[in-house]
């Protein structure tokens, strides 16, 4: 996925343990290249042995598309971990893109029905914020990505280090969904997708009006409004967005939802309330959601009924089905409308109706005339750039990296995450590695003795700041500790060293010994005030520890040598010292 | 497209925008693909920026902002990067007191930029040499709210006073006053607005609009400044903060309307055509509500139009930004006989 829309996988080494996060198909390709190559994971080698789990974010195709071809053609049988309301979907997407490629498109190389049964039999079904143990040191936990049901972002764990994956996201709440949410979980990598990273988004309540204001314009002058869909996902927002409207307006004209898919998704909304957004689960005992009082199942016959409706039907990007038909009904008429919700794939007659072309070629060289207006509005679910940016705040991660965008268009946003929060940020290409750096913690244990010493001196300890605190670290075998020098000395069985430099200092004094001790010591006192300046009954003179003592010159009367002396401790007391007298002795000091 | 931020700290962002295909294409169309702006490019200011101008024919931006009055040069568009770099910076001398430069851009004779934060610093300078290429005789030291090149060669400079002052390039000695202020100054503050006349007509022949911080508007013809083309009075709260964000402009494709902001969270459009010189109070064609309803949080206080400005194709559509981070591009129905 890096820096290519569509064919999610990311492959992620943390103390070495190998995690492959999603396993998507691309949709715009008709052959091996929809799937992910994954010669990139390991040449030769087991993918079961080489990688320790798969993690599949949410049941968009271009995250769960190749699944069934990895597992079972390519060959895996570790752990794929989902969560639950991913699981129920997944398998139903996976079939029916299958039937259509398959069955109406005559391809070959593709998954069979059993082969899905077989990869979804080695899923495990995860719950949000449950912290799941993949193996005694890698552990995963989900967290609400909002976007579609049971999308989640999923942070993965070994040690203290620390990934989290965000699939696809939305920090904005819609009809049906809640906002993603993540802790200050301070993650070493923060993987992010950023397909909308460049854009400023529309008010969704300018959108959101303008697509009522077409559709109701339509229905008024007796057309048609089709728009196609998939089953799950933002039919649903759409199908809540019309009923509200329908309601607050009082209109009469019928809308349907194709049949097949609508009890499905109805009933897994329903059995994942949960996964819904506040004010659903709140209104839910009174009334579901789900069940729509103006929006009635729909049968093929309804198509050639006169008059005004709306109807939404799969699949989305019109390529084939029921949305196919009911569009080849309905074109010919320009009263009637059809509102493409979504981003549609080159080749599917979506695409080509959206790119300007009003003359389709069909099945058996049949002409087919649009002259339906064509309508093309988004609502898709994902982050802007200043959605990027809440999450990052949410999580603080040390460093993070982008996949699903243009490189050239990311180099601003690279830059504002890196001004803002001071992280490095990675954009890296299609079978590009990049390696993050991380500061692992080692915890080590210390000695009793050594932390009651350090503890007694300087200032009392604040529980919440880090204290600075000297000792020797003796790593044996798998252990490390932390002690006292003169213990670890002790344990080692090594005998404690002293180091003590002396200096010879020569000055012009022709004085006695004793006099020029005194000169030096009065120069001295006069000079460090904040020192401990001593002089001792021998002549000697001491500076703090530091010592001096003056002694003649053995062939010059002239000359007396100052011997300073001091232990490796002092050592920089000392070099001052030294350096201090050999500048001589002020003349005047008596 | 071009915003920019204008906070205290540094951090402003300049974010070079590509409006939704709707609004560049010249029909009408429904319902479109994208609805959202896209960033172009984007790049990183440490002053805040209050002017931006782009100098026609190349990829250079220029800005000013506080704290002094010089000039900052960004490159645009790179091939292999979307970030806008910052280029050079037009020094000006400082003296005490000076407030930030108004800009004004053009390329008849290579890209030049007008600028001066007062009336006895206004020079024109070439972009890429940076060298001043002329220097504005001095006729007082008033602030500046605004300059405009009227031609390759003349130039109209507005004071805060109101002051219109012409100057010709061409005799950098003469600075010629236009007009006076209508009624006794009373800490009113002004600024101005002008119009491109289709080709070929004389420069001058436009009416240059002004507007005051009390909400009188007058509109002057630049051959005959002794007497006024209209006055009139439009109904807007008297602005809080130093009204420095005054900004009137014509339309470009409807004759004789202009909007105005500054004053509120609104915008005001107006149909100069029906004015006289009474002074009255004038009906605005229209009035864009959109910030003020716009906001999150309630308490915060008011949003503040900063600046606006016409859609240079579509006849009745602006574009408003405010002081809360918004960016609304609008339009707005003509009535029609039934109501």
């Amino acid at each position: 996925a890096g820096q290519d829309v569509g064919r999610s996988c990311i492959l992620v080494s943390i103390a070495g343990k190998n995690v492959m996060l999603d396993c998507g198909m691309h949709m715009g390709y008709n052959d091996d290249r929809r799937f992910p190559d994954f010669s990139y994971i390991t040449q030769n080698g087991r993918l079961t042995d080489f990688l320790d789990c798969v993690i599949i974010s949410h049941f968009h195709l271009d995250h769960c598309g190749a699944l069934p071809y990895f597992s079972e053609m390519v060959g895996y049988d570790g752990p794929i971990y989902m969560t639950h309301p991913t699981k129920a979907i997944c398998p139903i997407l996976l079939e029916d893109y299958r039937k259509i490629t398959v069955d109406k498109k005559g391809e070959t190389n593709f998954f069979t029905s059993q082969m899905i049964k077989d990869c979804m039999k080695k899923v495990v079904a995860v719950h949000l914020h449950q912290t799941v143990q993949v193996d005694e040191e890698l552990e995963i936990k989900a967290y609400y990505a909002g976007h579609v049901l049971g999308a989640a972002m999923f942070q993965i764990r070994v040690g203290c280090e620390s990934v989290v994956y965000t699939g696809d996201y939305n920090m904005t709440p819609d009809r049906h969904l809640g906002a993603a949410w993540i802790d200050k979980c301070r993650p070493d990598l923060l993987i992010s997708e950023s397909t909308y990273a460049t854009t400023i988004r529309d008010s969704k309540r300018c959108r959101e009006r303008d697509f009522l204001k077409k559709v109701h314009e339509t229905v008024e002058r007796g057309g048609k409004v089709l728009i196609p869909v998939f089953a799950l996902g933002r039919a649903q927002e759409l199908c809540i967005l019309l009923e509200t409207f329908w309601e607050r307006m009082n209109l009469k004209a019928p809308i349907y939802f194709s049949t097949g898919l609508t009890e499905k998704a109805n009933h897994y909304y329903k059995l994942f309330i949960t996964w819904t957004n506040q004010k659903i689960r709140k209104t839910f005992v009174q009334r579901n959601m789900f069940e729509f009082k103006h929006i009635k199942a729909f049968d093929r016959a309804f198509a050639d009924n006169p008059g005004p409706m709306v109807v939404f039907a799969t699949p989305g990007m019109l390529h084939a089905g029921q949305s196919l038909q009911i569009f080849r009904k309905w074109a010919g008429n320009e009263k009637n409308m059809v509102i493409m919700p979504g981003y549609c794939v080159q080749g599917t007659v979506g695409h080509k109706i959206l790119s300007g072309q009003r003359k389709l070629e069909m099945e058996g060289r049949q002409i087919l005339e649009v002259k339906m207006q064509v309508e093309y509005m988004s609502f898709s679910a994902h982050a802007d750039a200043k959605g990027i940016m809440q999450l990052i705040r949410q999580a603080e991660p040390r460093n993070v990296l982008l996949v699903h965008g243009e490189a050239k268009k990311m180099e601003f946003l690279k830059q504002k995450i890196e001004q803002e929060f001071h992280v490095s940020c990675f954009m890296p290409a299609n079978g590009e590695t990049t390696t993050i750096l991380t500061n692992p913690c080692i915890p080590v244990d210390i000695s009793l003795g050594l932390l009651k010493r350090e503890t007694a001196i300087g200032p009392v300890p604040d529980a919440k700041k880090p204290k600075l605190m000297h000792g020797t670290l003796l790593m044996k075998d798998n252990s490390f500790r932390l002690v006292s020098p003169e213990q670890a000395l002790k344990e080692l069985g090594l005998a404690e060293h002293q180091l003590r430099f002396t200096c010879r200092v020569h000055i012009q004094d022709p004085r006695k010994e004793h006099e020029t001790g005194l000169r030096v010591y009065n120069h001295l006192k006069g000079i460090l005030k904040d020192y401990s300046v001593q002089h001792l009954p021998d002549g000697s003179i001491t500076v703090e520890s530091i010592l001096i003592q003056a002694t003649a010159h053995s062939e010059d009367q002239g000359t007396k040598v100052l011997l300073v002396s001091w232990t490796y401790q002092d050592e920089e007391l000392g070099s001052y010292l030294t350096s201090l007298l050999k500048k001589g002795l002020p003349q005047g000091t008596p | 497209v071009c915003v920019a931020g204008y906070g205290q700290s540094d951090g402003n962002e300049i974010l070079q925008l590509i409006p939704p295909p709707r609004l560049l294409t010249e029909e009408t169309q429904g319902l479109c693909p994208e609805r959202d702006f896209k960033v172009e490019c984007g790049g990183f200011s440490e002053r805040p920026v209050y002017s931006l101008r782009y100098v026609p024919d190349t990829s250079l931006l220029v800005t000013s902002g506080p704290p002094d009055s010089s000039l900052q040069v960004w490159q645009v568009s790179a091939e292999d990067s979307d970030v806008i770099k910052p280029v050079s910076t037009i020094a000006t001398e400082n003296g005490t007191g000076q407030s930030w430069a108004k800009i004004a851009t053009i390329s008849a004779r290579a890209p030049w930029v007008l600028h001066g934060s007062r009336l006895d610093r206004v020079q024109i300078t070439e972009v890429e040499s940076r060298k001043n290429v002329y220097t504005a005789a001095s006729r007082g030291s008033e602030e500046l709210s605004g300059l405009a090149f009227l031609d390759c060669n003349t130039l109209l400079l507005c004071c805060a006073t109101g002051r219109l002052c012409l100057a010709d390039i061409r005799q950098p000695q003469s600075l010629v006053e236009a007009t006076s202020v209508p009624l006794a100054p009373c800490s009113e503050r002004w600024c101005m607005g002008t119009r491109h006349g289709p080709q070929g007509l004389e420069p001058s022949s436009q009416p240059v609009a002004r507007l005051s911080s009390r909400g009188l508007l007058t509109l002057t013809d630049l051959r005959k400044t002794s007497e006024f083309l209209a006055l009139a009075r439009a109904r807007v709260p008297s602005p809080g903060s130093g009204a420095e964000f005054l900004c009137i402009s014509w339309a470009p494709a409807l004759e004789g309307y202009l909007a105005i902001s500054g004053f509120d969270g609104t915008v005001h459009v107006y149909d100069t055509q029906s004015w006289d010189s009474s002074g009255r109070e004038a009906e605005p064609i229209f009035v864009h509500k959109g910030h003020v309803f716009g906001g999150a949080g309630g308490s915060r206080d008011p949003p503040l139009v900063t600046v606006h400005m016409w859609h240079l194709q579509k006849p009745r559509t602006l574009l408003s930004a405010a002081s809360d981070g918004s960016l609304h591009v609008w339009d707005w129905v003509q009535p029609c006989g039934k109501c």
